[in-house]
């Protein structure tokens, strides 16, 4: 006989369910072939591995009055009308690019700051260069002859009032880029605060159709009772 | 001891609708378990539960009681899910977040087993889910009724209205299946799955 003719049986013998006849059968088929032995095995496993799946707990019903749920519902959107007005006078921009949306928060942006980098890169750079032919040219002086005091002091206080100057441009940038940031960090807050609201009032919308149907429910309820 | 579901049926159509209320405690998690595992989403699931119940209590003064309670409740529970899952395909639905809240939702936050293993059984817990989704509706539901609502082969096959060597057919070809599945991403035997949480 072939093993297809046992696969009910090994079936039934699975999952318990095999009656004395047939789970003799199976087992005398068994002794004698490998792969149906094999294959109880493997489907044995199997189910032992099927049973990591498991469903999620039953949410308790929220009994919620459909009123509030609607008070919720034009919080949130008030809300979101007042941060919407709050994000286009900020000039904030949403776009969708590679299959998702991106939001740019405030109107300046880094992209501001980038020309005020660069001319201040190029001065940096000016002044470097020039420091350089000076000392190249206080080098050949020195080769010569001892260059006098007094230049070398002049020369150590332009080079420390130039660091200062440097330092302080640094510094202010570093208060521009940290009050930006913070700026920033407030909208995204707000836009986050505003998000969860709206996802709190779709739950509120969804509750609100539940007891629409307990609603409904107790109607039928009630025309039982009346009929009754 | 308890009243069987026949009785509180009886009760029902007698007049005793405290009955029904009897009955939704008993069934409304095994109903749940099983709405999730057909539509894979946590939002229809609520829906699909509710309104089989809601089904229920309008046509229970009718019952003929030809077969069990149970079967029927399923009946309507998968003739609902059916419906759901034609109206998914119309709309070319596709739920991301299934996955995950299956996932997630049964681990406790308390400590105990290692991150290792949480991460683990969370995959071992995706993959499965996948695998049962991927298969094809009729196979899916055998193995739904089978495997995970844990009903005898008559029962499913009264649920479904179908001889019970044709469920066993359906039920061998969907753990053929699964098998398949489980066994392209590298799940073999009982050695991938992690011990069962406290």
């Amino acid at each position: 006989m072939d093993c297809e003719s046992f696969r009910e049986d090994m079936l039934s013998v699975l999952y318990g369910e095999a009656d004395a006849a047939s789970c003799a059968r199976f087992e005398a088929h068994r002794a004698s072939c490998g792969p149906c032995r094999e294959e109880l095995g493997a489907l044995n496993d199997l189910r032992r591995t099927l049973a990591a799946w498991k469903a999620p707990e039953r949410a308790a019903p929220v009994a919620a009055p459909a009123r509030a749920s609607l008070r919720g519902l034009a919080a949130a959107a008030g809300l979101l009308l007042a941060l919407g007005g709050a994000l286009g006078l900020s000039g904030t921009q949403f776009q969708y690019t590679r299959g998702g949306f991106s939001a740019r928060i405030g109107r300046s942006g880094l992209q501001d700051v980038q020309p005020l980098l660069t001319a201040l890169e190029r001065r940096h750079r000016q002044e470097i260069a020039g420091l350089e032919a000076r000392l190249q040219v206080s080098a050949v002086a020195s080769s010569s002859a001892p260059p006098p005091a007094h230049d070398d002091a002049a020369l150590l206080a332009r080079v420390e009032a130039l660091i200062r100057e440097s330092e302080g441009r640094q510094a202010a940038l570093r208060n521009a880029s940290l009050r930006e940031l913070g700026e920033q960090a407030e909208t995204q807050r707000r836009y986050d605060l505003a998000r969860i609201s709206a996802g709190f009032s779709y739950l509120e919308g969804k509750t609100g159709q539940q007891v629409a149907r307990t609603t409904e429910l107790m109607g039928y309820v009630l025309q039982a009772s009346q009929k009754r | 001891m308890a009243p069987s579901d026949e009785e509180l049926v009886d009760a029902f159509q007698r007049g005793d609708l405290c009955a029904f209320d009897v009955l939704v405690r008993r069934w409304e998690r095994k109903i749940h378990g099983a709405v999730y595992r057909m539509l894979g989403s946590e939002d229809e699931t609520r829906d699909i539960s509710q309104e089989t119940f809601l089904r229920a209590y309008r046509a229970l003064g009718t019952f003929k009681k030809e077969a069990r309670f149970s079967s029927w409740l399923y009946q309507i529970t998968l003739n609902l899910c059916r419906d759901r899952l034609r109206r998914r395909k119309l709309r070319n639905h596709v739920s991301l977040d299934a996955l995950d809240e299956a996932a997630g939702a049964s681990f406790p936050p308390a400590a105990g087993p290692s991150a290792f293993d949480l991460l683990e059984r969370r995959d071992l817990s995706r993959s499965v889910a996948a695998a049962v989704e991927a298969l094809p509706e009729e196979q899916r539901e055998v193995i739904v009724l089978k495997e995970y609502q844990g009903l005898t082969f008559l029962e499913v096959a009264e649920a479904l209205g179908l001889p019970p060597s044709t469920v066993k057919t359906r039920l061998y070809r969907g753990l053929r299946l699964l098998r398949q599945q489980l066994e392209r991403q590298g799940i073999r035997g009982p050695a991938a799955v992690p011990e069962p949480l406290p």
